[in-house]
């Protein structure tokens, strides 16, 4: 290795090193804060000299986190569910034929894609409402059980899927559920797959929609419970930091799993 | 071969022939509607909670009414768009908005793609490290993230004050949050801290696809490295810029929302925020619907035709290599 190839080299690992440090840094933080007892809480030390769970206990008294993680989880897993399962029929429906109204679907599918939340919050809050829905998971899943973005993404898949095996095993008398569910589905599971980690990230980190619908602890996801904690003003911090480290440790843990397959699938299908 | 396969099908095809003759009629009506069918439970949730909604948006906004069931709304004409522009609260966070949107382009373009570039010549499996580590911020969720983020900055007891007190750069804490001077920089630094990593990834992905020809063909030719990026990389990735570009122009103020709301609630003096919260507080914190849904409605038209120019200019400039 030459000089200055060498050079290069430490300015490249002295860059990442650092954006690593950068991206890692806020979460030791959390960790360590979240296992301080209450005399360290407030010293700047590196880690925890007499470690301590007492925070977690703490957190875990003040509210139902392991209610809500279940609701988070109830959600998440529905709303993937059914995004993957009104995607696959309408992306199936856009490759296999050609019908009247084909083009204006797709005007109408990439409109979404503009449309902020804001501009759509108001009537579906009352409808919510007007349904009884409101402090319930279906309230949080149902606008959000089609997503756009799983329609067209899953199109684009369909359509690298060799047209004529569709063509023969639609001569064998297949029928097109059985095309779908047997032959292209077995075929693209990886990319059901990746769509769906990315789906479920998506909805487990959800905000605005969720913080509308539930107030109570109870029936409110661990993100909108968590953010009662936040502003309920105490200076508990060695808590706070327990139950935002726990709010973070299921996403964490399936990132450690799947890392691979989790960056993968975001470079495939961007963000939305 | 294809003469096995003929016979093995034509059985089966003339069956399915007889099959269809005999009811020909309802068979052609079940195949018309089949597209429509399978389209059919994502057009319903669609319009219910999407198409509907924006139309009845776009009626409140020229109505006057306070989401109380069972009140009237009445119709206002323009009056919600004027009293919208007129509105000095409308008109800082219309700035702020603005501020955000060109803030976040070093961290979404400016900074990974120098990054992803640096990076590229390594060693694989370093790289898949690195790529694990700093993807982290992407995935968490803006509650999780904004609680870290306002114990690191609180202003008595947060690390940073610690910091920037011990190391002598500052005489006495800063209330980052309740500082006007402070609250839409810490904002900022937060979606960008969370959008970093994840760019330099999309752009390291892109870089991969580049051909490396091209470099060897530059590097004879006499051309530097900052030549070769300037020349190569940068016509090269310019559809992923462009998609990135678009990407960090129409939702940088969206990905601010969450920040804004568990951070500052748009203050100091609505110095933090921005148009998207102010809709929501229209909406929720005055009651006053119509405001906000013309609000919703404007942006929703301005986005839109920024959405379709910058369209046009990736049709126009991107360079992809054939």
């Amino acid at each position: 290795m030459n000089k200055r190839s060498q050079v290069l080299s430490m300015f490249q690992h002295g860059a990442l090193a650092l954006m690593c440090a950068a991206a890692i840094i806020p979460l030791y933080w959390m960790v360590i804060s979240s296992l301080k007892n209450e005399s360290e809480i407030f010293t700047a030390s590196l880690f925890p000299l007499q470690p301590t769970f007492g925070n977690y206990s703490y957190a875990f008294s003040q509210m139902p986190i392991v209610r809500m993680i279940f609701n988070s989880f109830g959600v998440s897993i529905l709303m993937t569910v059914l995004q993957l399962a009104t995607g696959l029929l309408a992306a199936y429906a856009l490759v296999r034929w050609r019908f009247r109204g084909k083009s204006l679907i797709f005007a109408l599918l990439s409109v979404t894609w503009l449309i902020p939340f804001q501009a759509i919050m108001i009537p579906n809050y009352v409808l919510i409402n007007d349904m009884g829905l409101n402090e319930t998971l279906l309230g949080i899943v149902l606008p959000f059980g089609v997503s756009t973005f799983a329609i067209l993404s899953l199109y684009q898949a369909f359509q690298s899927f060799p047209g004529v095996l569709i063509e023969a095993a639609c001569i064998d008398g297949l029928s097109d559920w059985g095309i779908l569910s047997r032959l292209i589905l077995p075929n693209i599971r990886s990319t059901v797959a990746s769509l769906g980690i990315i789906q479920f990230i998506n909805a487990w980190n959800e905000y605005l929609w969720p913080m509308l619908v539930t107030k109570d602890m109870n029936s409110a996801p661990i993100q909108i419970g968590l953010k009662l904690f936040v502003n309920s003003d105490t200076n508990m911090w060695g808590s706070l930091m327990a139950a935002t480290t726990v709010s973070c440790l299921p996403i964490l843990l399936i990132y450690l799993v799947l890392r691979r397959q989790i960056v993968d699938s975001f470079i495939r299908f961007g963000i939305k | 071969m294809s003469k096995t396969m003929e016979e093995l099908y034509s059985p089966l095809v003339k069956g399915k022939q007889k099959a269809a003759a005999r009811n020909w009629n309802s068979s052609k009506l079940w195949r018309k509607l089949k597209p429509y069918l399978y389209l059919l439970p994502a057009a319903i949730l669609l319009g219910i909670w999407m198409y509907k909604p924006l139309i009845h948006t776009f009626y409140l906004a020229f109505h006057k009414w306070s989401m109380v069931p069972g009140t009237d709304k009445l119709f206002v004409g323009f009056d919600n768009f004027t009293r919208l522009l007129q509105n000095e609260a409308f008109a800082g966070a219309i700035g702020n908005t603005v501020f955000y949107t060109l803030g976040l382009l070093p961290f979404s373009i400016a900074i990974p793609l120098v990054l992803a570039v640096v990076t590229n010549q390594m060693n694989p499996r370093m790289k898949n490290f690195y790529r694990a580590l700093f993807f982290i911020p992407m995935i968490l969720a803006p509650v999780s993230v904004s609680a870290i983020w306002r114990w690191l900055f609180h202003p008595s007891n947060g690390i940073v004050n610690h910091l920037l007190l011990k190391l002598g750069f500052v005489q006495e804490q800063i209330a980052f949050f309740s500082d006007a001077s402070w609250a839409k920089w810490i904002i900022l630094l937060i979606t960008g801290w969370k959008m970093l990593g994840f760019s330099t990834i999309m752009f390291a992905a892109a870089l991969t696809g580049i051909n490396r020809e091209y470099y060897e063909a530059g590097a004879i030719d006499g051309a530097g490295s900052f030549r070769q990026f300037l020349y190569i990389t940068v016509p090269l990735m310019s559809p992923m810029i462009l998609f990135m570009l678009t990407m960090s122009l129409l939702f940088s103020s969206q990905w601010t929302f969450a920040y804004i709301d568990i951070l500052t609630t748009g203050g100091p003096y609505g110095t933090s925020t921005n148009i998207y919260y102010e809709m929501y507080r229209f909406a929720f914190s005055n009651l006053n619907v119509g405001v906000s849904s013309a609000a919703a409605m404007l942006f929703f038209v301005l986005f839109g035709l920024i959405a379709l120019s910058l369209n046009a200019v990736s049709r126009r400039f991107a360079f992809y290599d054939n």
